[in-house]
This record gives structure tokens, C-alpha cells and sequence, in this order.
């Protein structure tokens, strides 16, 4: 009777309901007041104070916002570099992964270890990385290139739209990539291979059968691509800050900068942050149109041999530009941070004299970069505990409990993932600067733990429901017949059962919060830097080779967290 | 052991109304099984037993415990109802050892120790699974896994036990084994259980009475095996238990003639309601037999030898039907072949009004 399947809980909610205290209920309004506390307010905050000033409906400012120059021109470079990474990032994705998925290219499982490094990898040390070879008037290998070929200007310049699209692209690809190589190998070879028995060409199967069935994923990377590029602060701060190219986040940035962090500029920034939401929704409103996909059942959960297409000729050439680009966007940018990270100044040439170790004592011996190493563990940890626990929370009350308005309650949690960070933290700011209940936590560790939940919930959250939809109703209530109370049948089997998805779900909050700037450097303080603040602030300073330092520090703790991670997440396979 | 009584019980998922009024009363010590399709209501049914469902008007009462009451308000949580259910998904708890999940309804009791360890691996050694008390879940086959379900239900004493199809995935021979396994444990423990099937071969094996239940969650017949197949209540238990001719009877001038495709008389008796015709005759494959004087005549389509019987299909007129013919017959009287012309007599008749809108099966 799988049909009733869908209202199990709920009935068991119903039978619960008259005697004991409602422990469901009790669950349910949790998840509601804990959600309003950490998504709702903020939200209405920003809304309210680009519309209302003083309590009165004031709507010049942000009129006027809208309508500036600086800021339609932010807006447009926002849309272009999205668009353009979008199209470029998921060419790319979807082009690779057929070629490791499906072809017989050499070295498979390295390549493919090796690809998802750029999505690990953060993307602003990434374009640190860029600057330092390709900047429009200092970049090393610019200068190299001019003194090679006698040229009279720089040949190359990063410091451009193209170049912000072009460090996305190398960065985000990785999304549309490990959607579609997944897809891949769980499609059935079987419908490629009734194709071919039917008469169609390779050629044919590729378009025609191949691409359509993996069509949901490439919407789902694209997707992923098209919104984090529009909210992204990162590369476009640190490529464009300096040439006067803003996007719509790094211009609410400037805006608040410049205003020295007073009410109005973040009123102003509030204005701003509605259009960028607005034109994110845009997006993915259109972003639906445009490439609706129904889903098919054909994409199944087990691992299948797919038949592997020879690339024959194709193969070499194929594989060395495969190699290539692996060297271009990992292996070149990683190479030029540690180098100069060990320069003694930044602008000398890289020759071995210039060669120190200076800049890391300069920087540990500095007592701001043990202070926001302990700040990020600080704050990942405890986001990514809290969240594990909420988000498990949200998706038992959504998917077992079925109370009403979990639609309501599964939108909210979902929200901020399509909320940029940076607009995330403007309310933030209006929300817990002591305008309600007097709570002000302006300057301290706590306002970015609480937009950290913000923006990390969704992520427990979905890792925590489809764990959760994967344990059959059936097994709770046979704990029940077999004489378990509602509690200890959740203490029992559901948590235990879904404890793997979420210690993942942790460690998805735990990595990115770690390499964090987009929120933080809005939210921090004297004190209360980040990890990601501290490099970005000492480059911001000119210390170049010190960031350089600290960023060759982080990354290297970002490859050892993964790779404990990735160990752990193997072992539990079998559970 | 107790009996089991099901009182006006009436069920709704919103405006879909799955039982209504439904009583059903289950003998103490037997083991019944409750048949229908898919979607008749018996799942719902042992839902609001285990408590895991509320219907809205009725009582349930186990022995002399009120389980639920709709007028008083009763209703036992799940947990204190002392029954034991078999889900036919198995529900064994994958992150759990066999020897775990068997002992875990004696945890809830707060037993001792020794004593939860010896009775678990009892009820293990019942299904034979003792070897794998140390296994998981996943390292098991489905067989295997009903077998624990099985075990888990049975190591505490219930009043009652419930199993929802229960051997669906075993293999035949298995099944079997299972379904003999089952009646032994019901003896020796003298247990009241309530089986639900749509599988009428392994019920007609395992039960001592049968409860039909038809599409619209009403009950159509209960008794034991031989009344249901000897004297079927009505149509839908006649067609539901086992496989089954219908020929249209009808009244064509002055005698009885079956419609099939074309008119062929029909001369034996008939009861006086038919006599007028607009009646179905129903019977069964294994209540035709060969007559080379009848004057019923059909044409042998085909043969199929399955063991122990073969196995016909004749048309008679346009109408095909099912012929089952005994090896003892076939012996006695020899085979028909493919393409002959056999003269056939119906015998053990069953006259059923012809239903409305012309679906005769």
C-alpha cells in the first residue's frame, strides 16, 4: 500500500497527539521560531530599511540607488560575468565530463581526483593568483612577456570582465563537471546501446540520447553556476575593486566601505541588496524557463559499466589538453602563491636570491593570524554542529512530520541558498545591531556565526532529507510495535540511521565556512576576523608576499581537512 | 494468545473512505487470513490494530483489553499493545545485528540480560537463522531478512500476531518451508495471528479461516478454506479464490442458450432464477471434463502439461475458456489434442446475475 506511505507520520503524529505532550508539535515549532530568528528577520530587515526610514515609507533612496549610474553599470557587469561564466563554465563541465565519463581517455581516476581540486580550491586565493601574473600593470608573467617579445604594453590583462569571467569559469566548472560525470555513470548503457542497435551513429547517440538523458544535470550545475556567480564578492572584488569594475555585490561592499560603516551607507547597501536579489530571482525565473526539464526515472541509483567510446586518434591530443587545463587552472595559480609567498618583496623578480622566510615568520609571528585561524575553527565548527542539528530537524519535521505549512517551512530554510552572502549579511547587520530587543552583536564572533546558519542550513538540511527519505516509515513503526515510545523509536532507528548523512552534512558547512569571505568581511571586527578576512585585509594593505603566505597556510589546510574528510566519508560506507 | 474483535470500524484518508463499518471478529488460537486484492483496506485494517492508525468510529478489542475505543476515547499507544507484526518490507533495522534486532522488543521490556540473549537466540534458532545472529542486514538475502522479521515478532509473547505477506520474496520451496514453520510456531505456541495475503494459495495452505475483502474494503465472506472454495458467498469470492469460467446464459425464443460470439443451446438444468436467463454460469477449469455424448461441443486451441495436470484452452463458440483435466483422467480417458473437436459437460454450476456494463471475466 505504498500510496499511504506518504501520510504515515502524520497518522502516527494524529494517534500521538491527544495523550502525551506532542513532542512532533514541539519539533515543529522549533524549526519555525529558530528559522524566523535565522533567515526570516534578516530578511525583513533588509526590506524594510531600503523602503522605510524612521517608520516612514521613504522611497527616494532607493530610487535613487536604483536609478544611480555606478550602480546599473554594477548591475550589468553582475549579469555579464554570470551569464558568460554560465555558458563558458558548463561547456566546459559538460565537455570533460563526457570525456571522463565516457571516453577512454588514460588516467581516469587521477584526472578526475584532480578535477574536483578548483572546486575546493577558494576562488579568490585563485584570483590572488591571477593578479599576480596577469594584472594590467604588474603582473610577473606580463612583464615576462614584455621583456621576452620586446612588447610596448602589457599583453594580457586579468584586471577586465573577461578576466573575472575567466577565473569563474575555472573555478565553477567543477559544478556542471561532478553533476554530469555522476549522472553519467548512473545511466543505464543500455539505452545508449538499444541506439546503436537501432541504427543511430555515435555521433547521433551523443545528441540525441546521450545529452537529453543527462539534460537535468546540466540544468542543476548551470543553475548552481548561474547563482553563485551572481553572488559571488570574491574574484570580482579583488580583480575589478582596483580598476573601478564593481559588480553588484562588491559594490555593496564599496558602498558600506566608503561610508565608514554608518547607517545610511547601510541603508544604501540595503537598497542595493534588494536589486541584486531581485535580479538573482530574475535569473533563476528565467534560468526555469529556459531549460525546464522533466525528470526521468531512467537515471538509476546503481553504478553501471557504461561502454566507453574510443577516442582513437583523438585520444593524445584529447588527453594532453585535458592535462593542460588541469595545469592552467590548479597546478600554474598554486605554483605562483607559494613563490611568492617566499619573496621578499612584492615586484622583485622571482629569482632564488629574493627568496625568504620572512613573510611566514612576519605573519605567525603577528598575533591577527593566529586569532582569525582560531575565529574561522571557531566558527565552522559551531555553524556546521548547529546547523547538522537544525537541518536534521527541518528535514524530520518536512519530510516526517508533514505538519501544515511545511511548505512555508521547507521555502525558508531554502532561501538563503538563493540569497547572495552579501545581502545576507546586510541583514544581518540590521537585524542584531541592537534595532530589536536591544541585542546587539555588532563587532563580536556571534553576528558571523548567525549569518553562517543563515547561509549554511540549506545545506545540512538537504543532505539530512534525502537521508531521511531513504528510511522507510516501516522501520520506526515496527520499534513502535515492538515497544518503543515515539522518542526512543527516534533515538533508536531514525538517528542512527541518518547519522552518516549527518556528520556529511557537517563537514559540507564545516570546509566552505573555513575559506568564508564573501559574509565575513562585511560582519567582522577588530577582533573577530576571519581566516579568508585576514588574507584579503593584508593584501588590501599591499602585504602581498604575507598574503600570499597566510593563503598557501590556508590551502594547505584546506587539502588536508579534505583529505580527512574524504577518508572518513569512505570508511562509513558500509553503515 | 486472545482473541481479536474488530467493531464497526470505519476508516477515511480525507474524503476516500477505505472501510466503513467493517467488523470482523478472529477466533483465539487461530490463524486467519485476511485475502483481497491490492488497495481492499486489509493493511489499513491491521494498521489501527498495531495503533499505528486512528480510525474514525469503532472499537478494537484484544481478549478482553480495549485497544481502542472511538466513543470513550481509548487508544493504546503502539508501544503497550503487545502485538507482534511482520511488515512485508521487512522493516529490519539495517544499522542493527540479527542477534540486535531480535533482542530489541526484550530491551523495551527491560529484561535481564541472560534472559534477553537466550529467548532472542531461541526465536532465532525457530527460523533457523541462529548462524547468522551476528550478521547485518545488508549481508543477508530478502529471504534471510523475513526470517529475522519473523523471529523479532515472535521473541516476545504477543497476544496477537500480524504478519503483512510476510514470505512474498521467498522462493517457492522456501515459502514453503516458511509457511509449514509458520503453522508449527502457531501450534506450539497456541499464538492468535492474523495473516494478510492476496497470494489465495499460500492463505489456502497456512489458514484455518479465511476473511475475503473485496475492492471496496467490505467483507465478504469469512469461514474456513472448504466453505470458501466449496460454496463461495458470491461472484467476486467465487473469482477471486482460484480461476474461473463465465458464460453468459440467456433466454433465446423458447430454450436456454450461452452467448459466446454465437448462440449454443444450453439443456442441462438450471436453478428457477436462471430460468429466465440474464445469468452468468461460473465454473471452474477442473470442473469441465471431457464427454465425447455431450452435446456441447469446443475446439481444442491448446494444450500445456504442468506436472501433475494438463492444462486446456478451448473455444467454445468465440469464448475461450480454461479446461484443467487431471492426470488420473488423462490416464483413464486420454488427452485431447490441438485442433479435435471435444464434446465437454460442465459440472458443479454456479449461477451469478450478470453484472451491469457486460464485463463478464
Amino acid at each position: 500500500m505504498k500510496r499511504y506511505n506518504s501520510g504515515v507520520s502524520a497518522e502516527l503524529a494524529a494517534v500521538d497527539g491527544r495523550k502525551h505532550l506532542n513532542m512532533d508539535k514541539m519539533m515543529t515549532a522549533i524549526c519555525f521560531v529558530l528559522l524566523l530568528i535565522i533567515v526570516v528577520i534578516p530578511i525583513v530587515m533588509i526590506i524594510y530599511h531600503a523602503f522605510f526610514n524612521e517608520g516612514k515609507l521613504e522611497i527616494e533612496m532607493f530610487v535613487q540607488q536604483v536609478t544611480e549610474k555606478k550602480n546599473l553599470e554594477a548591475m550589468w557587469n553582475t549579469l555579464k560575468i554570470a551569464v558568460f561564466a554560465t555558458i563558458l563554465g558548463t561547456i566546459m563541465g559538460v565537455f570533460y565530463a563526457w570525456l571522463l565519463g565516457r571516453s577512454d581517455i588514460p588516467a581516469k581516476g587521477l584526472m578526475r581526483a584532480l578535477f574536483n581540486i578548483p572546486y575546493m580550491f577558494p576562488p579568490f586565493l585563485g584570483a590572488m593568483a591571477w593578479d599576480m601574473m596577469f594584472n594590467g600593470r604588474s603582473g610577473y608573467i606580463n612583464k615576462w612577456l614584455v621583456q621576452l617579445f620586446g612588447l610596448s604594453s602589457m599583453p594580457i590583462n586579468i584586471n577586465s570582465v573577461w578576466g573575472i569571467v575567466f577565473v569563474e569559469v575555472s573555478y565553477y566548472f567543477p559544478f556542471v563537471f561532478m553533476q554530469v560525470v555522476s549522472a553519467l555513470e548512473r545511466m543505464d548503457p543500455t539505452l545508449e546501446e538499444s541506439a546503436r542497435i537501432a541504427g543511430a551513429k555515435q555521433r547521433q547517440v551523443i545528441w540525441k540520447i546521450t545529452l537529453p538523458l543527462v539534460k537535468p544535470a546540466i540544468s542543476a550545475g548551470a543553475l548552481l553556476i548561474l547563482t553563485t556567480s551572481l553572488a559571488h564578492f570574491g574574484v570580482p572584488s579583488i580583480l575589478g575593486y582596483a580598476k573601478g569594475i564593481y559588480t553588484l555585490p562588491t559594490r555593496i561592499y564599496a558602498v558600506i566601505y566608503n561610508s565608514g560603516g554608518s547607517f545610511d551607507g547601510i541603508r544604501q547597501g540595503a537598497a542595493l541588496s534588494v536589486m541584486l536579489v531581485i535580479v538573482v530571482a530574475a535569473a533563476l525565473i528565467l534560468q526555469n524557463r529556459i531549460l525546464s526539464s522533466g525528470n526521468y526515472d531512467i537515471i538509476k541509483g546503481k553504478s553501471m559499466r557504461p561502454t566507453l567510446i574510443k577516442l582513437r586518434g583523438a585520444k593524445i591530443p584529447l588527453f594532453l589538453l585535458a592535462i593542460l587545463t588541469l595545469v592552467l587552472i590548479v597546478i600554474v595559480p598554486l605554483v605562483m602563491i607559494v613563490l611568492i609567498s617566499f619573496l621578499k618583496a612584492y615586484g622583485l623578480p622571482l629569482e632564488f636570491k629574493n627568496f625568504t622566510f620572512a613573510q611566514y615568520q612576519k605573519v605567525f609571528s603577528a598575533n591577527g593570524t593566529i586569532a582569525s585561524i582560531r575565529n574561522s575553527l571557531f566558527v565552522s565548527i559551531t555553524a556546521g554542529i548547529i546547523c547538522m542539528f537544525l537541518g536534521t530537524l527541518v528535514a524530520y519535521v518536512v519530510q516526517k512530520i508533514k505538519p501544515k505549512g511545511k511548505g512555508a517551512l521547507e521555502v525558508i530554510s531554502m532561501l538563503p541558498y538563493a540569497i547572495p552572502g552579501t545581502v545576507l549579511s546586510i541583514g544581518v547587520i540590521l537585524a542584531w545591531s541592537g534595532r530589536i530587543a536591544g541585542i546587539n552583536l555588532y563587532n563580536t564572533i556571534w553576528i558571523i556565526l548567525v549569518a553562517y546558519l543563515a547561509r549554511y542550513l540549506s545545506f545540512s538540511m538537504k543532505t539530512s532529507s534525502a537521508a531521511l527519505l531513504q528510511v522507510h516509515s516501516s522501520l520506526e513503526e515496527a520499534a513502535r510495535v515492538c515497544g518503543a515510545s515515539h522518542t526512543e523509536g527516534l533515538a533508536d532507528i531514525t538517528l542512527p540511521l541518518i547519522r552518516p548523512a549527518m556528520v556529511s552534512g557537517f563537514f559540507l558547512i564545516f570546509l566552505p565556512a573555513m575559506r568564508e569571505v564573501t559574509t565575513s568581511i562585511l560582519l567582522y571586527g577588530p577582533y573577530t576576523r576571519t581566516l579568508g578576512v585576514q588574507i584579503y585585509s593584508l593584501r588590501d594593505a599591499g602585504m602581498i608576499p604575507q598574503a600570499a603566505a597566510l593563503a598557501t597556510v590556508a590551502i594547505g589546510i584546506i587539502i588536508i581537512l579534505n583529505t580527512i574528510v574524504t577518508k572518513i566519508t569512505k570508511d562509513r560506507k558500509g553503515v | 494468545m486472545a482473541n481479536v474483535k474488530f467493531d464497526n470500524i470505519t476508516f477515511r484518508y480525507g474524503t476516500n473512505t477505505v472501510l466503513e463499518n467493517f467488523s470482523l471478529e478472529v477466533e483465539s488460537g487461530k490463524i486467519v487470513c485476511l485475502v483481497g486484492p491490492s488497495g481492499c483496506g486489509k493493511t489499513t485494517l491491521v494498521r489501527a490494530l498495531l495503533g499505528l492508525n486512528k480510525p474514525e468510529t469503532g472499537t478494537i478489542t484484544v481478549g478482553e483489553r480495549v485497544l481502542f475505543d472511538a466513543k470513550k476515547r481509548v487508544n493504546v499507544p503502539a508501544e503497550k499493545r503487545n502485538i507482534g507484526i511482520v511488515f512485508q518490507d521487512y522493516a529490519v533495522w539495517p544499522h542493527m545485528t540479527v542477534l540486535e534486532n531480535v533482542s530489541y522488543p526484550l530491551k523495551k521490556q527491560r529484561r535481564p540480560k541472560d534472559e534477553i540473549h537466550q529467548r532472542a537466540m531461541h526465536a532465532l534458532d525457530q527460523v533457523h537463522m541462529t548462524e547468522y545472529a551476528n550478521h547485518l542486514p545488508n549481508q543477508l538475502s530478502g529471504g534471510q531478512q523475513q526470517r529475522v522479521a519473523i523471529a523479532r515478532a515472535l521473541v516476545v509473547d504477543s497476544d496477537v500476531l500480524v504478519m503483512d505477506e510476510p514470505i512474498t520474496n521467498l522462493d517457492a520451496k522456501l515459502r514453503e518451508e516458511m509457511l509449514l514453520e509458520i503453522r508449527m510456531i502457531q501450534k506450539r505456541l497456541n499464538a492468535t495471528i492474523l495473516y494478510i495475503t492476496h497470494d489465495q494459495q499460500s492463505a489456502l495452505q497456512l489458514c484455518d479461516k479465511m476473511a475475503i475483502m473485496q475492492q471496496d474494503g467490505t467483507l465478504c465472506q469469512y469461514g474456513t478454506d472448504e466453505e470458501i472454495i466449496l460454496h463461495p458467498a458470491n461472484r467476486f469470492t467465487f473469482e477471486f479464490i482460484g480461476v474461473s469460467n463465465f458464460l453468459p446464459l440467456e433466454k433465446d425464443g423458447k430454450g436456454l442458450v450461452l452467448n459466446c460470439g454465437e448462440k449454443i443451446p444450453y439443456t442441462d438444468a438450471v436453478p428457477k432464477e436462471a430460468e429466465n436467463g440474464g445469468y452468468d454460469i461460473g465454473v471452474r477449469p477442473n470442473d469441465i471434463v471431457f464427454d465425447a455424448q455431450s452435446p456441447l461441443k469446443a475446439k481444442v486451441d491448446s494444450r500445456v502439461f504442468l506436472g501433475s495436470e494438463y492444462n486446456y484452452f478451448l473455444s467454445l463458440g468465440k469464448k475461450q475458456i480454461r479446461v484443467q483435466q487431471s492426470m488420473l483422467d488423462a490416464r483413464t480417458k486420454g488427452v485431447a489434442n490441438e485442433g479435435e473437436t471435444v464434446g465437454i459437460r460442465l459440472l458443479n454450476t454456479r449461477f451469478y446475475p450478470t453484472q451491469k456494463g457486460g464485463a463478464t471475466a
